[in-house]
């Protein structure tokens, strides 16, 4: 134990040392938590709209008003006689509402009036929230004041659970959370296992009286340590400037994380251990812990939506159990019971992370 | 001045600068990993990214409280069923299971039809269901939202049809002064099939060439440094200029290749269509390389190995890539944080891309973001230049 806590000691204080690796540890992933966040958001507000009024009537006015009011779209002037699908192409608008003439005559003889929305659907999603939001517009309009409107026979209450206020920042804060956890420690930890094959100071190791599990488990140790300071310098942004709590029970939350900074720890020793150069193994865990981890997980979007062929890859991703039950903690609060058999999934990835970094350090010695 | 041009052309011309720049080549050549991330990132980024980041929102899993136990009950709940949006995902028995069933994670959505539904309908009487939905992706809820108010409207059309009226008394101050309804009609232009991919894939291209540039220059910069070659360098007769010139110039034709591949990607696996030209595309996509080169350049002077190099650039990558719109609209961003998007190259190349691929504008439309994206570039490389060149001497 003592040799355990002597060797978690050296590399702490080896990291410390170095600026860059002390601010990609502490610093870094606070910066990305904000950057991300919005860089990843899809909920948009204030959309520019483009509005041609061909009929410019009281009631085409009224009309327009409508939109005004909405938040999620941002009428923005464009002149009559200007081809509509150039506020398109030029980017000045997401969307052009072309209102013909004779609106309001329609509107007063009781006829149906038509109105073209043309949505540039180069951003898929974009659109489909602009059409939704533009019709929720027209709809409301129309009950408010069309004499012909019908109450519509079933009408759905609908409620928002866990996250009433549609805040992506709730979705995705948790997300990039464990992005970060999984990304930074594991790269430190790479990069100290790396650099002692490099620079073959495994050598003295073997010679010491240190055992191969002592070796690791002080290693690891010290890695859960830079982790869990991660956790908490992130989890102090999660809280405030993300504005989330508890929903339900957090020892599962608390069980999980120790786990599973002992996983990402464990994950850097191995590729630390299997890959001899510091750059190598650098250029591995970015591909491993970020383009797995960012892509595979849920953490922008749902699992089900990636295709069936490399989908069955994201049930060994150990970042998605843990982002679930991040989620689960700080948004949904379904407890032990939801998410037991993901803190045990993420359990025995770690086991088989450390194993294998153990068999790996035997070839260490061989190589070095 | 053409004198003096010429000497200049002679220069870069010369048989020293040949040699220099077979030299790179030979060295870009025996390095395997500068190899394969010439290949590999273009192909594999492209396809993982196009293919895994789907904002598709199908198959919500519907979990159903049918109090009712009625065939208009039922009815609804096939209709809703029916769409593609939807699946059934269990029947409870009270509000409270399905709740249990959703934040469980059993279920993303849950409808509950109350034990007076069908009487109301058959009473003319409005009815109300309650619908939940986990809003955690607050994108997936809007989205779903949107899908089963659109087919509870169907359904209300259907019935209307089939002369069930209901009657209701106004809540509120409506104001009913127009016969007519107004009667929305969205058309979906540049993309009708709602292709989720082409978003992506075009703003992932401006992040590859962009990223994967400076990240291939920087570790082809920092090589001299690290293994002490840089002095022989000096010691030759080779100018600064021509040692630069003769650095960058293997990178950017092999980096063009790569731009080339990821074209073809984008072209031939996602069937992104070519509406405008493609000289705006090239163009652009040069100038990223280019800046993309320069800031590897500047990235391998601060650094003293390729280890570290590595490190900076998880500096600069990060709010480079976030920030720029690639993977998401601007507007979806802090409002504190959309102007820095205008410091962005990464920015106005997917505008670049975007525009001229998918909406066939023309440079009358994008120019500013074409100079805007020339000018970082010019910055860039002069920035890198000067750095370089401080190292040198």
């Amino acid at each position: 134990m003592r040799r355990i806590l002597a060797q978690a000691r050296k590399e702490l204080t080896q990291i410390v040392r170095d600026w860059r690796t002390l601010a990609l540890a502490l610093v870094l992933p606070v910066v990305m938590l904000v950057l991300l966040s919005a860089g990843l958001s899809l909920t948009v507000n204030e959309l520019p709209i483009a509005v041609q009024d061909l009929d410019g009537s009281l009631a085409s006015n009224t009309f327009i008003d409508a939109f005004r009011a909405s938040l999620s779209l941002h009428v923005v002037a464009w002149p009559v006689d200007g081809e509509p699908e150039a506020a398109l192409s030029a980017n000045k608008a997401r969307a052009v509402l072309i209102i013909p003439p004779h609106f309001g005559r329609d509107l007063a003889r009781g006829i149906a009036a038509p109105v073209q929305l043309l949505v540039d659907a180069s951003d898929a999603n974009t659109a489909k929230l602009i059409s939704g939001d533009a019709s929720q517009v027209v709809s409301a309009f129309n009950r408010q004041h069309a004499r012909s409107a019908q109450t519509a026979p079933v009408q759905a209450a609908v409620r928002l659970w866990f996250n009433p206020g549609l805040s992506s920042n709730k979705f995705y804060g948790p997300g990039i959370f464990v992005l970060g956890i999984s990304m930074f420690p594991p790269l430190l930890a790479a990069l100290a296992m790396a650099k002692e094959s490099e620079q073959k100071t495994i050598l003295q190791v073997y010679v010491s009286s240190i055992s191969a599990h002592e070796f690791l488990l002080g290693k690891v140790l010290a890695f859960m340590a830079v982790a869990l300071g991660e956790v908490v310098v992130m989890s102090a942004l999660l809280f405030t400037y993300f504005g989330l709590s508890f929903a339900g029970d957090p020892t599962p939350l608390i069980v999980a994380t120790v786990l599973y900074t002992f996983c990402v720890a464990s994950f850097g020793t191995l590729v630390g251990a299997r890959v001899p150069s510091q750059a190598a193994a650098l250029q591995a865990v970015a591909l491993g812990g970020f383009l797995l981890v960012f892509l595979l997980s849920g953490l922008i979007f749902p699992i089900q939506n990636i295709p069936a062929a490399i989908r069955w890859i994201s049930n060994i991703v150990w970042g998605r159990y843990y982002i679930e039950i991040v989620r689960d903690a700080l948004l949904q609060g379904g407890g032990w019971p939801a998410v037991w058999y993901k803190v045990l999934f993420i359990a025995i990835i770690g086991a088989v992370f450390y194993l294998l970094a153990w068999r790996g350090m035997r070839k260490m010695q061989v190589n070095a | 001045m053409i004198v003096r041009l010429r000497s200049i052309l002679a220069r870069v011309f010369s048989y020293r600068m040949a040699a220099l720049v077979r030299k790179e080549f030979g060295q870009i050549r025996r390095d395997r990993r500068l190899q394969i991330s010439l290949v590999l990132p273009p192909v594999l980024q492209l396809t993982l990214f196009g293919f895994a980041l789907s904002a598709n929102v199908t198959n919500i899993r519907l979990a159903v409280v049918d109090d009712s136990h009625s065939p208009e009950s039922r009815e609804l709940i096939s209709t809703m069923t029916q769409s593609r949006a939807f699946r059934l995902a269990g029947s409870y028995l009270s509000a409270s299971q399905l709740g249990d069933a959703v934040s469980r994670g059993d279920a993303d959505a849950g409808l509950v039809i109350p034990y007076d539904y069908a009487r109301d309908l058959v009473r003319h009487r409005p009815a109300t269901v309650q619908l939940l939905l986990n809003a955690t992706n607050a994108n997936t809820a809007t989205i779903s939202r949107g899908y089963a108010l659109g087919v509870l409207q169907t359904y209300n059309a259907a019935l209307l049809q089939q002369g069930i009226h209901v009657q209701a008394v106004p809540v509120g101050s409506s104001d009913p002064s127009l016969g007519g309804q107004v009667d929305l009609q969205p058309a979906f232009l540049f993309n009708p099939g709602l292709v989720d991919s082409w978003f992506i894939v075009t703003g992932v291209l401006g992040l590859l060439l962009i990223l994967n540039s400076s990240l291939v220059s920087s570790a082809a910069m920092v090589r001299e440094r690290e293994a002490g070659t840089i002095e022989q360098l000096l010691m030759s007769p080779a100018s600064t200029t021509e040692i630069i010139l003769a650095k960058i110039a293997p990178l950017f034709f092999l980096l063009s290749l790569m731009m080339l591949v990821a074209i073809g990607v984008i072209r031939f696996i996602f069937h992104v269509p070519f509406h405008g030209g493609v000289l705006p595309l090239f163009l652009g996509g040069l100038l990223c390389i280019l800046s993309g080169i320069s800031l590897g350049t500047v990235i391998a002077t601060f650094s003293r190995s390729a280890q570290q190099a590595q490190l900076t650039s998880f500096f600069v990558n990060p709010p480079l890539s976030s920030l720029s719109g690639a993977l998401n609209p601007v507007e979806a961003m802090p409002h504190w944080l959309q102007p820095l998007t205008v410091f962005n190259p990464v920015h106005h190349f997917a505008t670049i891309v975007r525009s001229s691929m998918l909406k066939g504008s023309g440079f009358a439309d994008i120019w500013p973001n074409f100079l805007a994206l020339f000018l970082f570039t010019f910055v860039l490389v002069a920035l890198s230049v000067w750095r370089f060149r401080k190292q040198l001497s």
